[in-house]
């Protein structure tokens, strides 16, 4: 295998090769490169996640040369996007739910690190640029969602832009700023199409950083330990672009129906009604992916001298960084859930508060609701703060195995199991 | 053995998140020719409700987003069914501004396929004056705008929010408060509405001779709005079953695909 | 490199289940293949014009009856000028004069840039109304019209005068020879509904012609 990998190849490609080595590159890092055996589709997700953002770049490409950003033009370019534009509905339509299904897909791959400690040594970095770029989507999302200019387009703005306005002193300035002018209009829509169309390639550059350090190490597996040798390993090429690819139609057939039978299932009725910034909608609700965030921000009540509104932007901007520190909050050696009885149990409870952290974010602030709300906010918190370091600590975990060709030959029934290594090092 | 709890706890969860808002009354679902995965408009209906617009609601309710055209085989689905001929005469029987002419002047001409939809009043304070200060929303896209009575917000839900809501005029309950220049209706958010019963009935004569009872009436001009609020609906539902169908196909032979190479490792 | 797991060598196989997973490789890399160029159409489709865009584009009506002899008025079809002259008797005699059309890169029309009903020496349906796209056939700038025999210099029949690069057409559209254009003033397809209403854009019954057939637009 150490012959150069364009042996054999036509003398156009070693030719190309030699100047640029993009097929060594790709016979490389695509090919050959070694993961490990015993992969879930769980791991799925992450090839997902490029593919929709490619699907969002190029349909957002296309919708960009039928859209214009002015306020007096934008909700009506939509429309005609809808009705006269060759197939503009479907692109439309497409590049709508594909926001929801790009976070659909980026979550499940968020909690499946979460679960068999994909953010743990030496994939920290690794974890740290996949909160960067969920960061990135958050705000491309929400500038992404105010170009239609509907009610929800021109309030969910206002309402979140206005969150700056908690800053001390010089948060009225930001606010300014940011709009353009004195509440959101023109300037704000402007800005934040020439943002819009740009964040996304940013994301794209952070993805080719996230995929670096990935291949730097290999992927973690469902069994959190190390690859020993090429026994527990096979070439990504073709073990795993089938996988991929069969992962991908079925994902591509649920996203379809949606697209073509349930375009607006997940979006709000009243952005099919012109902003108007004489009037307020009855509920001013963001999109779903955001909701959870959403709640955290309302929950949050006056905390000794900051004031709730200040403590809510806060700790909203705090349930992401804390993201941050995952690798050295948890303290356990053990990276995949399935071998920490204690862990396992908590995430699922991490699971059920971010459910209804959403739910609580869909409805007003009232009654039950704002019991919830803060209950699971501070649950959220106490989650990655307290009982990822506490746990680590506490925790027995089961024994591991030796290897993972050991666990995949005993799992295929090659007779009795063989022994399990004491509990190893990280 | 934790998961069935926490898989339960979510249903539980969902269903809260399901349960559509406290309404007045809800809204009575209708059957709909176009709705399902392979509804399509049914074009005499179509029709009818486009009379019912044009001779009823059009004197105070805008549609910008449409074109006299777009009725007719050259518009967005195929239209509603009408003629070249028919879209020019439809078109021709409006007055629309044009200009300005040689002299500096805008003038009135007979419209044209490509002309917008007449607005009924230049601007909303316009109509606002003329209407006690209410301002009649523009109904190009009011079905999909009311449509959350469909917990997957389907066209047939607002569908059936305007259909009843064109039937649900009654008289206030005794002791109701009225507020002035506003009219009771059980399906209206508050049950106040600034709209004064536009249907009784017997409003228009069809062309095609059907009957113009209220429901008849509510219920073809429900589906005139629906079309109008997505005319592709139809392009839309019939792509859906090409592509599913492909895909279904290339994922099982991806699967099989999979399982070969798989095979060998197992 | 060296440490990944091999497959089983190809001899453990049949022959069967290796023909068997060539073919179901070959349909699933083809039918990916197909899948996206299907998904590939509809957004290359979605750049070609729009329905609002070739409804703008429908034929045009032209009054002409207000339009005096000598006279030209300019109107905008499919987002091209369009030029509507109401030709004088004097003028009309000049089409056919040895003097004017020996001075012609193409007097008999017969490169083509207009249709068969106007391929004739006053290159439209009536003598008296002329109908052409005033677009200059050189680089496309718009020529002025100028009719006043002699103004040019004078010899100068009347006609058209582009003021970008100098090339001159008569007043039947007809390229002079010597000028940098290359081909007559195109013709676009047009018909008269009635005696003073011109069609723009619209063949006679029974006619057909495309502008984009045209040599030179």
């Amino acid at each position: 295998m150490n012959a150069p990998a364009t042996q054999g190849q036509s003398k156009l490609v070693r030719w190309i090769d030699h100047r640029l080595p993009i097929f060594t590159f790709m016979q490389h890092e695509l090919h050959e490169y070694p993961t490990p055996r015993n992969l879930s589709y769980w791991w799925n997700f992450g090839s997902l996640s490029g593919i929709m953002l490619v699907i969002m770049m190029v349909t957002g490409i296309f919708l960009a040369m039928q859209y214009t950003p002015n306020v007096n033009l934008a909700f009506d370019s939509v429309e005609r996007i809808m009705r006269d534009v060759n197939f503009g509905w479907l692109m439309r339509y497409i590049h709508m739910n594909g926001a929801s299904f790009f976070f659909i897909v980026v979550y499940i791959h968020i909690f499946r690190g979460l679960y068999y400690g994909s953010y743990k040594e030496p994939r920290e970095l690794l974890w740290m640029l996949g909160v960067i770029i969920l960061l990135l989507m958050m705000a491309t999302a929400f500038m992404g969602y105010v170009l239609p200019w509907g009610q929800m387009s021109f309030w969910g703005a206002t309402v979140i832009t206005n969150l700056f306005s908690a800053i001390p002193v010089i948060g009225g300035d930001i606010v300014a700023w940011l709009w353009g002018g004195f509440a959101v209009g023109n300037p704000t829509l402007n800005r934040f199409y020439s943002l819009h169309y740009l964040l996304p390639f940013v994301i794209l550059g952070v993805v080719v950083l996230h995929l670096i350090a990935l291949h730097q190490h290999g992927s973690n597996n469902p069994l959190g330990i190390d690859r020993k040798g090429p026994q527990d390993s096979i070439p990504f090429h073709p073990y795993y672009t089938i996988k991929d690819m069969f992962g991908l139609g079925v994902f591509l057939i649920i996203y379809c129906v949606f697209i073509f039978y349930l375009p607006n299932a997940l979006g709000d009725t009243q952005n099919y009604v012109q902003a108007n910034p004489l009037q307020t909608p009855p509920e001013i609700v963001p999109e779903w992916y955001f909701l959870p965030f959403y709640a955290i921000l309302r929950s949050v009540p006056d905390i000794l001298f900051i004031p709730a509104k200040l403590a809510g932007v806060l700790c909203l901007f705090g349930a992401i960084a804390v993201l941050f520190f995952l690798p050295w909050l948890d303290t356990s050696r053990v990276r995949s859930a399935r071998f920490r009885p204690i862990y396992k149990w908590v995430f699922w409870l991490l699971v059920l508060d971010v459910l209804a952290l959403g739910v609580v974010g869909a409805h007003r602030p009232e009654g039950w609701y704002i019991v919830i709300g803060r209950v699971a906010t501070l649950y959220y918190f106490i989650h990655f703060i307290v009982l990822f370091p506490v746990i680590g600590w506490l925790e027995r975990p089961l024994p591991l195995p030796t290897s993972i060709s050991a666990a995949v030959t005993r799992r295929s029934g090659a007779g009795m199991a063989g022994a399990t290594a004491p509990m190893e090092k990280h | 053995m934790l998961k069935p709890v926490v898989a339960l706890a979510g249903l539980a969860l969902l269903a809260l998140v399901a349960a559509p808002a406290a309404a007045q009354e809800a809204v009575p679902s209708q059957s709909w020719s176009f709705a399902g995965p392979f509804g399509t408009f049914d074009r005499a209906s179509l029709q009818r409700g486009f009379q019912v617009y044009e001779e009823v609601c059009s004197h105070c309710h805008s549609m910008n987003l449409l074109h006299y055209g777009d009725l007719g085989p050259n518009g967005p689905g195929g239209g509603i069914g009408y003629t070249e001929e028919e879209v020019a005469a439809i078109a021709a029987q409006h007055q629309v501004t044009d200009g300005p002419n040689d002299e500096g002047q805008m003038y009135q001409r007979p419209g044209r396929p490509s002309d917008a939809f007449v607005r009924p009043f230049p601007n909303e304070k316009a109509a606002r004056a003329a209407l006690n200060g209410a301002l009649p929303p523009d109904l190009s896209l009011i079905i999909k705008a009311r449509a959350d009575s469909s917990p997957v917000k389907d066209i047939t839900g607002g569908a059936d929010y305007v259909d009843a809501l064109l039937q649900g005029f009654k008289q206030p309950p005794k002791g109701f408060k009225m507020s002035p220049n506003m009219n009771y209706n059980v399906y209206f958010p508050g049950d106040q509405i600034a709209m004064p019963q536009p249907l009784q009935g017997n409003d228009v004569k069809f062309a095609d001779g059907t009957h113009a009872t209220l429901p008849q009436e509510a219920h073809d001009v429900a589906t005139f709005l629906s079309w109008a609020s997505e005319p592709m609906m139809e392009e839309r539902k019939r792509t859906g079953v090409k592509v599913l169908i492909f895909l279904l196909a290339l994922t099982a032979v991806l699967y099989a695909a999979k399982r070969q190479i798989w095979a060998e490792i197992h | 490199m060296a440490d990944t797991a091999q497959p089983k060598p190809m001899g453990a196989h049949t022959h069967d289940s290796a023909t068997r997973r060539d073919f179901l490789q070959i349909a699933a890399t083809a039918m990916t293949g197909i899948g996206a160029a299907i998904a590939a159409w509809p957004l290359i489709d979605s750049m070609n014009a729009a329905r609002d865009t070739l409804a703008a584009g429908a034929p045009l009506d032209v009054d002409v009856s207000h339009l005096r002899p000598g006279q030209q008025i300019v109107v905008l079809w499919r987002s091209r000028p369009i030029f509507v002259v109401n030709r004088t008797p004097a003028e009309l005699k000049t089409l056919q004069e040895q003097q004017v059309t020996s001075q012609l890169r193409d007097p008999g029309s017969e490169t083509n840039q207009q249709p068969a009903y106007a391929k004739n020496w006053h290159r439209s349906i009536k003598p008296e109304y002329l109908v052409l796209v005033g677009i200059c056939t050189h680089l496309g700038c718009i020529p002025n019209f100028t009719p006043e025999p002699g103004a040019l210099f004078p010899a100068w029949p009347g006609g058209y005068f582009c003021p970008c690069h100098g090339s001159r057409y008569d007043l039947a559209g007809r390229v002079f020879s010597g000028v940098p254009a290359p081909y007559n003033l195109p013709v676009p397809p047009y018909n008269f509904v009635s005696d003073t209403v011109v069609r723009i854009g619209e063949n006679p019954s029974g006619t057909t012609f495309d502008l984009n057939s045209v040599e030179q637009l």
